[in-house]
């Protein structure tokens, strides 16, 4: 049997504000496996973001556990998540993913140098695949949509995460700039990354090893 | 290295918010060094100052019987004493006679010694001198020949060649080791001078009982700066010299003495740098908390980034140093060449010492602590946020009642701000009386925060009603946007109002101490100029140019019971008004009311509460004087007088001028007079070259500098000018520069505004009614709370002021400044604010 | 009839020497009331660029733009809809939407039934109190259509209004673009990367590294 990178166990999350409750995830149970490529899709508002924050551990569950590479991500001290998390997690959040007053290269050098990995070539290499050369000087402000979702991917796996979440890395790419995304996703599934993407894409979908649907907050 | 390669993009992409961080911290950590400045300043020059005014460090007086040895410290010459039974002259055929009298043996370089110590009035000083009064007495001028009656020796005879005035007759006569507290003798009337040889010719055969023998010194006047300290220093070695003489001689500590007033001083100096320079320290530290908040938004944003990346707290704790010790590296220095600059400029000095330095230093720490935590953990803006605890529990309103609670029991049991013991080298401050103060400080900031939360929470529809004619239809979203700004918006505005109150209590506060020193200053001098000792008359006066009125008032000396009292006598008529009289000068009515009795009963007069006390007298009773020619003057009791132009502090006696003449009781007539704008001292100088060198003239101006001893004259000139400064920079940053953040982190709806349709004018509104929310709530709480904080200020240093003030001064000149700089600042942050909207509104939206 | 908008040789670059970037040059082009059309083009080729231009967001640095068919001041008449998240935070989802109809002199009352009506049109009327942050992508992404959609601009220019959104919802929002245009007699414009959305409109131009290429024949 393959190592299990990622659990969620009967995960739930309500949102409050004021009086009104929403409940963005109602016990959703997922697992995946390394080197295994899962889409979550579903409609929008369905929980799929929230899913994806909840297995980074940059936000707690009000109910449910969340287990990385065996270790146990939710409810523990804020270090020991976040070790955990510069280590085996790379992250692609749906809106924003680069910091504003560091260049493309310098985004991408700051996720290796939080876990104590340096290395010039990866991230070059990352770079030049994800067509980004011509730009690793530049600001993020002065980047395309589609140059700065590619820019977040590879400050993602500027890490060599053993889990790559990705929300919507392909929402604002055409098919032509999808096609190297989805095979430098595929290329580190198989040096043994567990991949989770949330996406609509229907490339994305037919892309994935598995496909899990979420609706209201549930697994479908 | 992360954290440059983090700095390096902080100082390329955020410049404007470092250097707005940088801009507070200087401005934080300048306010305590400049202020730091002053007070080593203002002690140095208080020591300076005593130093200067005494001629005479030391008097050590040879004991009866011993004989004084060894070397004495420092420059010392001895000077001798002889009591004599009178002195004699002859001048016009008339034979003048003195009572007893005394006789000084000086030698030749005394006067050069000891400068101002003796000032010569007329001819030369190498031979036998005469004391001014003494002079007059015998109608003596150089060259006459005064006969010195010596018993039980014969009558001798000198020649008199000058006239001098001893201006510190008092210590000069001091009784030399009399316990602390007791009575100082009064002068001899008649004082003269004599060579060292001629003295021993003299007086060698005198009686042992008749003549004493002192040694007057100078010592090493390199004294600790600190007038505490030097008082400790110059205490320590009179007594140590006093042991070493086992005996054989007493010290009179002068310097001790003018020191042991300057300490008083001094501590009062450093209570003013405390009520008034905390405050402005605090706002200072509160503005750089808030400059160094703002982009909180964006912070929140990348410390998200940063932990999805798997940052700890480590690494967001270091990156907040970083960011710190970037804003500090820049800030502090320029905020101490800010204050050097200051110190320079008003003292032309830039010393920082001890505490000033410590309090610098912490000044510094506590602002790099305000600009860390944010950076450690910001808070999203738009947040629904929950009322604050402080605002639930009620905290503002606690904590103004506690202040008044505090007051009332303060002023209640009459306390003492600052004791000092006479001859105790410990000071005691009643520090709670900083409580008062600084609880009402923090209450009204918490009460204003909370009408600014309330006006833009639940007072959101009247805030879109007020907003509506300029923003017209898109009052509620210009509301709606206020409201959701209510947090920083809400701070913005507390901290405009508290520098508006800051300026007001500090500038009202200043203006009512120099009132009270102008005030104090006419009470000495008793007018603009005065003039004594002159034969000329009223008319004669009021002809020289630039005297619009001169004010006679008779002075002379009566006994009530066994006690000499001054005696004054007034033209009720006019006095009230040509001396200023204040309603604080008397008791139990207002100085027209009781100057009015004096009209009215010829016979009345007005004496001082302890004569009263002692007397037991009632209004009506009648009161016997006897003058200082025996006679008995019968008057009746009209009223109590506390203070009067150029009475002593303690008793004296007011009477009708005309009923003193008409009872030919002795005295001799002063002017008081009030120029018609004309500079005092060149009044004075006229009156001078007018009537002579013998006429006493003195204006206000000199006695203002002179009166040295007195609490008014710490020398506030500086200290007001660098709060002052400040108050004004404090409240153009605060309005000016976190509006201007503020709206720099409102770019984007500004931006978003305008692409969806906005014209020029409806983006202005947005800006204009955050201008003018903040503009209202500054000028409104702020004179508010100023004005109350003034009024305790006043009440809880009232020790600082002499007199106490009847009101308040406000000086509407600066408060027009601060208010138009202010206004300036406001409309300048609208002005950028409304340019910087009107930029293509694509590099904003890029740019976030 | 004269075009709602036409430009003429038009370039824009950012940046001056050595990193300079031509994002778009040589473009002439016009659109006229009843025009619907699909941008498309790979990332980073200009399309966002252009828009900007075309909606008076933006300055050319060469050649000139023109508003013939609309009043001087372009901007209330040309509805856009952005790349990136374009809601103003201190506003909620309603007041985010009843803005523009405030700015051109609506009622207040009038102008919140009208965004509320809007709201529900793309189904988000449940979020109408909700706080811009508390949004998910997709959600947010509607609201900026429904914004557009109640006011009533002659030119709708939407940049990717579809990449954070499910097939589904995707085309119901890109016919009701169509719906509103043709009810208002407007010019229609979208840039997306999404094939089946392009598929759904009839006029096709296409980026290319900052040129553009009208009427493309389109070829699924
Ligand atoms: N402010 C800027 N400064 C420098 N270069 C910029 C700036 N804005 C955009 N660019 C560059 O201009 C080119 C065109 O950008 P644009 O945003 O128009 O592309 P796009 O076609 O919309 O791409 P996408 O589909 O990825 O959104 C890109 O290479 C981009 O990096
Ligand atoms: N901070 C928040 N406060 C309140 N509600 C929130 C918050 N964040 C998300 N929600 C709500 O939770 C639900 C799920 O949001 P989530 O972002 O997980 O959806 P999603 O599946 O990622 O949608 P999309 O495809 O549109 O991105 C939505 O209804 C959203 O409105
Ligand atoms: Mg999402
Ligand atoms: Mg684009």
């Amino acid at each position: 049997m393959e190592a299990i990178a990622v659990t969620a166990d009967e995960l739930y999350r309500f949102y409050r504000a004021g009086d009104e409750e929403t409940r963005a995830l109602r016990g959703v149970t997922l697992e995946v496996a390394a080197g295994e490529i899962v889409a979550v899709t579903g409609p929008s508002g369905s929980g799929k973001s929230t899913l994806l924050t909840l297995l980074a551990g940059l936000d707690e569950p009000d109910g449910g556990t969340v287990w990385i590479t065996g270790r146990r991500m939710s409810h523990r001290p804020p270090a020991e998540q976040a070790a955990l998390r510069a280590g085996k997690v790379g992250m692609l959040v749906q809106n924003g993913n680069l910091i504003e007053h560091l260049t493309v290269a310098q985004n991408v050098d700051l996720a290796q140098r939080l876990a104590g990995q340096v290395s010039r070539k990866r991230r070059n290499g990352l770079l030049f695949e994800l067509g980004l050369s011509g730009r690793a000087g530049a600001w993020p402000s002065s980047l395309s949509g589609g140059e700065a979702a590619r820019a977040g991917l590879a400050v993602a796996l500027a890490n060599r995460p053993a889990l790559l979440l990705a929300d919507e890395p392909t929402g604002e790419l055409d098919a032509h700039s999808e096609t190297p995304v989805l095979a430098l996703i595929r290329d580190q599934a198989q040096t043994g990354t567990a991949v989770v993407i949330a996406s609509h894409s229907p490339a994305v979908r037919r892309f994935a090893d598995r496909v899990v649907e979420l609706a209201d907050g549930r697994v479908r | 290295m992360v954290f440059l390669m983090w700095l390096r993009g902080l100082l390329l992409r955020r410049t404007g918010r470092i250097a707005a961080a940088s801009a507070g911290l200087a401005l934080a950590v300048a306010l305590p060094a400049a202020l730091g400045m002053f007070q080593s300043a203002a002690q140095q020059s208080m020591t300076a100052r005593a130093i200067q005014r005494v001629p005479v460090d030391w008097q050590v007086e040879q004991q009866p019987g011993a004989q004084l040895k060894g070397p004495l410290p420092g420059v010392s010459r001895q000077v001798d004493f002889a009591s004599v039974a009178g002195l004699q002259s002859q001048a016009n055929g008339q034979t003048l006679t003195t009572g007893g009298a005394r006789a000084l043996g000086i030698p030749a370089d005394y006067a050069a010694t000891f400068p101002g110590q003796l000032r010569l009035l007329a001819g030369t000083p190498t031979g036998p001198l005469l004391a001014q009064q003494t002079a007059a007495n015998l109608h003596a001028v150089p060259g006459t020949v005064v006969t010195v009656h010596r018993p039980p020796l014969p009558d001798a005879q000198v020649t008199i060649t000058g006239v001098v005035e001893l201006p510190t007759a008092d210590s000069l006569f001091q009784k030399v080791g009399a316990p602390a507290g007791a009575q100082p003798s009064a002068p001899p009337d008649n004082v003269l001078l004599l060579p060292a040889a001629d003295w021993h010719r003299l007086f060698d055969a005198l009686p042992a009982d008749q003549v004493r023998t002192q040694f007057h010194l100078r010592i090493d006047h390199r004294l600790p700066a600190d007038p505490a300290a030097a008082y400790t220093r110059v205490a320590g070695a009179a007594r140590n010299l006093e042991v070493g003489l086992a005996g054989a001689g007493l010290v009179g500590d002068n310097l001790g003495a003018a020191l042991d007033a300057a300490r008083q001083d001094a501590r009062y100096a450093e209570l003013l740098f405390l009520f008034l320079g905390t405050p402005g320290i605090v706002l200072a530290v509160l503005v750089t908390a808030l400059v160094a908040r703002s982009g909180q938004v964006r912070r929140a944003a990348e410390q998200a980034l940063l932990r999805a990346r798997g940052a700890t707290r480590t690494t967001f704790v270091r990156l907040a140093l970083a960011e710190t010790l970037l804003i500090a590296v820049i800030g502090a220095p320029v905020g101490l060449a800010l204050a050097a600059v200051t110190g320079l400029t008003v003292y032309s000095s830039a010393r920082l010492t001890g505490p000033a330095l410590a309090a610098t230093a912490l000044t510094l720490l506590v602002s790099c602590a305000v600009v860390l935590l944010p950076a450690l953990r910001p808070v999203a803006a738009a947040r629904r946020r929950e009322t604050p605890a402080w605002s639930r529990y009620g905290l503002d309103l606690w904590l103004i009642a506690g202040s008044l609670l505090v007051f009332w029991i303060t002023s209640k049991t009459g306390y003492q701000l600052v004791l000092v013991p006479e001859g105790v080298p410990q000071l005691s401050v009643d520090y709670w009386a900083f409580a008062a103060p600084a609880l009402l400080w923090a209450g009204a900031s918490l009460l204003i925060l909370r009408l600014a939360r309330l006006l833009l929470g639940p007072g959101r529809p009247l805030v879109a009603r007020l907003v509506r004619p300029l923003a017209a239809g898109l009052s509620p979203a210009v509301a709606a946007t206020l409201a959701r700004q209510r947090g920083a918006l809400g701070r913005t505005a507390t901290m405009a109002a508290l520098a508006v109150a800051f300026a007001v209590s500090t500038s009202v506060f200043d203006a009512t101490y120099q009132q009270q020193a102008q005030v104090d200053a006419q009470l000495t001098n008793g007018g603009d100029v005065t003039i004594g000792q002159t034969t000329a008359t009223e008319k004669q006066l009021a002809a020289v140019p630039g005297i619009a009125a001169a004010e006679p008032l008779r002075h002379g000396f009566a006994y009530v019971g066994a006690d000499l009292q001054d005696l004054y006598g007034v033209r009720p008529s006019t006095i009230v008004g040509a001396t200023r009289l204040q309603d604080g000068y008397f008791s139990g009515g207002t100085a027209q009311e009781i100057i009015g009795r004096l009209a009215s009963s010829p016979d009345a007069l007005l004496v001082s509460q302890e004569t009263v006390t002692d007397f037991q007298l009632r209004l009506g009773d009648q009161v016997r004087l006897r003058t200082t020619d025996g006679k008995t003057v019968a008057f009746h009791y009209a009223g109590v007088v506390t203070e009067f132009p150029t009475a002593p502090r303690d008793s004296f006696l007011v009477a009708n001028a005309s009923y003193l003449a008409a009872q030919a009781a002795p005295g001799d007539t002063t002017y008081l007079i009030s120029t018609d704008g004309t500079a005092p001292h060149v009044v004075a100088d006229r009156l001078l070259a007018r009537f002579g060198p013998s006429a006493k003239v003195s204006d206000v101006e000199s006695v203002r500098r002179v009166i040295g001893s007195s609490l008014t004259s710490v020398d506030l000139d500086g200290l007001t000018a660098i709060e002052l400064a400040y108050a004004l920079g404090l409240a153009v940053a605060a309005t000016g520069l976190l509006l201007v953040l503020g709206f720099t982190e409102r770019r984007r709806t500004y931006a978003l505004t305008q692409v969806l349709g906005a014209s020029a004018r409806q983006l202005a509104s947005f800006i204009w009614a955050e201008v003018a929310l903040v503009g209202v709530l500054a000028i409104a709480a702020g004179a508010g709370a100023g004005w109350a904080l003034a009024r305790m200020l006043v009440l809880v240093l009232s020790g600082v002021f002499d007199p106490p003030p009847s009101s308040a001064a406000v000086p509407w000149a600066y408060l027009g400044q601060v208010i138009a700089l202010g206004a300036a600042a406001l409309l300048g942050a609208g002005l950028l604010a409304i340019r910087a909207a009107r930029r293509p509104p694509l590099t904003v939206l890029r740019d976030l | 009839m004269s075009p709602l908008v036409s430009c003429q040789d038009v370039a824009r670059t950012y940046g001056r020497g050595a990193s300079a970037v031509v994002a778009v040059h040589g473009v002439t082009c016009a659109l006229r009331q009843g025009d619907r059309v699909a941008l498309m083009g790979p990332s980073g080729s200009g399309k966002t660029t252009l828009l900007h231009l075309l909606a008076g967001l933006d300055r050319p640095t060469a050649g000139t733009i023109a508003w013939p068919g609309l009043d001087e001041r372009p901007r209330g008449q040309v509805g856009v809809i952005f790349q990136g998240p374009s809601l103003l935070p201190p506003l909620d989802v309603a007041e985010n939407v009843a803005l523009p109809l405030l700015i051109a002199g609506c009622a207040e009352g009038e102008a919140r039934r009208r965004a509320l009506a809007a709201l529900a049109a793309v189904g988000v009327e449940g979020l109408a109190a909700q706080l811009p942050e508390e949004l998910s992508g997709g959600q947010a992404q509607r609201v900026a259509v429904a914004r557009v959609l109640a006011g009533s601009p002659r030119l709708i220019i939407a940049d990717e209004p579809t990449g954070q959104l499910d097939s589904a919802r995707a085309h119901q929002v890109v016919d009701l673009l169509t719906e509103v245009a043709g009810r208002l007699d407007a010019a229609l414009l979208v840039a997306t990367h999404d094939p089946v959305v392009a598929g759904r409109l009839p006029t096709h131009w296409e980026m290319r590294d900052g040129a553009l290429r009208e009427d493309v024949p389109w070829s699924s």
